[in-house]
C-alpha cells in the first residue's frame, strides 16, 4: 500500500464513511424491496438509458482483445 | 530510453509520471510502483479493464530495475471536466465507480478519484490514468470518497440544483468544490434526502470536526468491503438517475431559424462537397449544436470535434453519440469568448483549448451559423474572428447570414441606439477582412435565404 498522501483524503471522509455505508445499506435494501414488490405487482417501468450497470459484464472482460484498439 | 522529458501536468503522484518523447505520450513507472504494476498486469486486471474498454490501453516498451515505461493509446484531443455537459459528467462518474467496484472485486482500489482522470474518448468516457490503483487493505475506507464527492457527486449537484454553469467551477477548483461551499450552496431540502444529507452535509461536519487533527491523533477508522460497495453502489444508483429540468435555447434551434427546408439541405450538400474536395478527415465545428451538420456530413471521418455554449446542444449531442454508438464524434462545450485556459501549477497542469486545437490542427473549421454571434453578441470585429480561425486550421468553412438575415436584424436591434456602430456588419467588409487570413477557394450563396457559404484556405 502506498503510504504517503499525495493528496488529502480527509480524516473525517474516512471516519464518516461507516455512517455513509450504514445509510446506504438502508436505502440500497428498501429499494431492492420496493422494485420486488413492483415486479410483482407488475408496476414497473422498462428503463430507457444510455448509461451502463454497475457491473462489468464477463462477455466484455473477454475475447475481443484488440477491438478497442485502432 | 531516458524519461527526463516530465509532462508538465504529472507530478501529482510519485508513483510515476508522464512523458512526451517524439511526440508520443509515454508513462514512466518509478519503482516505488513496481509491486503494485506487476500484480496488475499479472493478475489480468489491466487487460480485462482494457478489453471492457474502460481503462485506455497500454503496451510496455520498457521494462528494467529503475523504470518501466509503458506507452499508452494515443488521445488525440484531451478534453477536461469543465468542458462537459451534464450526460458527459454522469457517464466520468458511473464510469469512475464502476471502476472501483471491479477494482475492489478483484482486490485493488482506486487511490484517487480525480475527474481529471477521465476524458471523452472515441464515443465513451475512458480512464486515463493507469497508475491510479493500489492494494486493497482488508476492512480499509476508501481514501478517494472525499475526493469523488468533490470532483463528481458535488459538481453534478450543483448543476442540477444552481444551474449547469456550475459545471465550470470545476475551471477554478481543480482538486475538486471544496467541501463546505459546496454544502452551503446546495438548497435546504437536500438536508432532507439521507443520502444527501450523509454525503455531503455531515460529510462537510464531520471534515469540519477533524481538520484540525494536525497531529493525527484521531484513530484508524475501519469499514469492511461489504460496507464500502454499499457507499459505491449507492453512489452509482442516485447518479445514474440524475436528470435535469431546464430546456434548452437552442434546443429546437432548428425549428425557429430561417431556412426554408431546401436551403437546409442544400446548405448541407456544399458543406458535404467541400469536404468531399479537401478530402477532410478532421474537422472542428464551432458551434456545432448538437452535431446535425456534422452527422450530415456522408464523407468518412475520422474525427469531429463538436462544441457549442450551451450545455443542453452539448448533452443532446453526447446521447445521440450514445443512442447510435459513434466512435468519431467528440461533443464539448465551448464558449469562444471565454474559451479553457492554461491553469494549475505554473499555469501549465491543464492546457488551453487553443494550445490543444493547434495541436491537434484538424483538416477543416466549420463555423456555421456562427460569425453573427461572434460579431454581434460577442463584439469580435471581423480581423480579429479571421485571425482566430485562422490560428489552428488550413480551412475554413463559414456561413456568413447578411445584415437582410432576420436573425441578424434581431442582433442589431438588441443595440438600441447603438446599432449604427454595427453598420460595419456587412458582406464586403466580412470579406475583405478574412481576404488578410485567408484565400477563398469557393463561395455559394443559399437559394431562398440570405446566407451565403465560403470555403477559405489560410494564408
Amino acid at each position: 500500500m502506498i503510504h504517503f498522501l499525495y493528496f488529502d483524503p480527509g480524516l473525517g471522509a474516512m471516519v464518516i464513511q461507516a455512517i455513509v455505508a450504514a445509510v446506504a445499506g438502508v436505502l440500497l435494501f428498501s429499494k431492492n424491496l420496493m422494485y420486488k414488490i413492483k415486479v410483482f405487482l407488475r408496476v414497473s417501468k422498462p428503463e430507457d438509458d444510455v448509461f451502463d450497470d454497475i457491473d462489468v459484464k464477463e462477455s466484455d472482460i473477454e475475447s475481443k482483445s484488440n477491438s478497442d484498439k485502432q | 530510453m531516458t524519461s527526463n522529458n516530465r509532462h508538465s501536468s504529472s507530478f501529482r503522484d510519485p508513483s510515476g509520471f508522464i512523458f512526451i518523447d517524439q511526440g508520443l505520450v509515454k508513462r514512466s513507472i518509478s519503482p516505488l510502483y513496481f509491486e503494485q504494476y506487476n500484480a496488475l498486469k499479472s493478475t489480468g486486471f489491466f487487460k480485462k479493464l482494457h478489453n471492457a474498454g474502460l481503462l485506455i490501453s497500454h503496451e510496455e516498451l520498457l521494462a528494467s530495475n529503475d523504470e518501466v515505461i509503458i506507452q499508452p493509446e494515443q488521445i488525440s484531443f484531451i478534453n477536461y471536466p469543465y468542458e462537459w455537459s451534464f450526460g458527459q459528467y454522469k457517464e466520468a462518474a458511473l464510469l469512475t465507480l464502476k471502476i472501483q467496484k471491479f477494482a475492489l472485486e478483484n482486490g485493488f482500489s482506486l487511490k484517487d478519484a480525480s475527474a481529471f482522470n477521465v476524458t471523452f474518448h472515441k464515443g465513451k468516457m475512458v480512464f486515463i490514468d493507469t497508475l491510479s490503483f493500489d492494494f486493497y487493505q482488508e476492512n480499509s475506507p476508501w481514501r478517494a470518497y472525499k475526493q469523488f464527492i468533490t470532483h463528481f457527486l458535488g459538481p453534478l449537484l450543483l448543476a442540477k440544483y444552481n444551474g449547469l454553469d456550475s459545471l465550470k467551477l470545476m475551471n477554478s477548483f481543480i482538486d475538486g468544490v471544496p467541501i463546505k461551499m459546496l454544502s452551503s450552496m446546495l438548497p435546504f431540502k437536500t438536508k432532507l434526502n439521507p443520502f444527501l444529507y450523509s454525503n455531503i452535509h455531515l460529510l462537510t461536519k464531520f471534515e469540519d470536526k477533524h481538520n484540525e487533527d494536525y497531529k493525527g491523533e484521531s484513530k484508524a477508522s475501519h469499514l469492511s468491503k461489504k460496507a464500502q460497495l454499499n457507499i459505491i453502489k449507492g453512489l452509482y444508483d442516485f447518479i445514474k438517475k440524475m436528470s435535469l429540468k431546464s430546456t434548452s435555447e437552442w434546443g429546437n434551434y432548428y425549428d425557429k431559424t430561417n431556412y426554408a427546408n431546401g436551403a437546409f439541405d442544400q446548405k448541407a450538400e456544399i458543406i458535404d462537397g467541400w469536404i468531399k474536395q479537401l478530402g477532410a478527415k478532421t474537422v472542428i465545428d464551432i458551434g456545432g449544436n448538437d452535431g446535425t451538420f456534422v452527422r450530415k456530413i456522408n464523407q468518412e471521418l475520422q474525427e469531429a470535434l463538436v462544441c457549442d455554449i450551451d450545455y443542453n446542444a452539448v448533452n443532446a449531442n453526447h446521447i445521440l453519440v450514445k443512442k447510435n454508438k459513434e466512435t468519431f464524434m467528440l461533443p464539448f462545450v465551448f464558449d469562444v469568448l471565454n474559451p479553457s485556459a492554461n491553469i494549475g501549477f505554473n499555469n501549465k497542469e491543464r492546457d488551453s483549448f487553443l494550445k490543444r486545437i493547434k495541436a491537434y490542427a484538424p483538416d477543416v473549421t466549420m463555423a456555421l451559423a456562427f460569425i453573427h454571434h461572434m460579431t454581434l453578441s460577442g463584439n469580435i470585429p471581423f480581423e480579429m474572428s479571421a485571425e482566430f480561425f485562422s490560428s489552428f486550421s488550413k480551412h475554413l468553412v463559414i456561413e456568413f447570414p447578411q445584415r437582410t438575415d432576420s436573425w441578424v436584424q434581431r442582433l442589431l436591434n438588441t443595440k438600441g441606439e447603438f446599432k449604427g456602430h454595427f453598420d460595419f456588419y456587412n458582406i464586403n467588409n466580412f470579406e475583405s477582412c478574412y481576404a488578410k487570413y485567408f484565400i477563398l477557394v469557393e463561395k455559394v450563396a443559399i437559394d431562398n435565404s440570405e446566407r451565403v457559404m465560403y470555403v477559405y484556405k489560410a494564408l
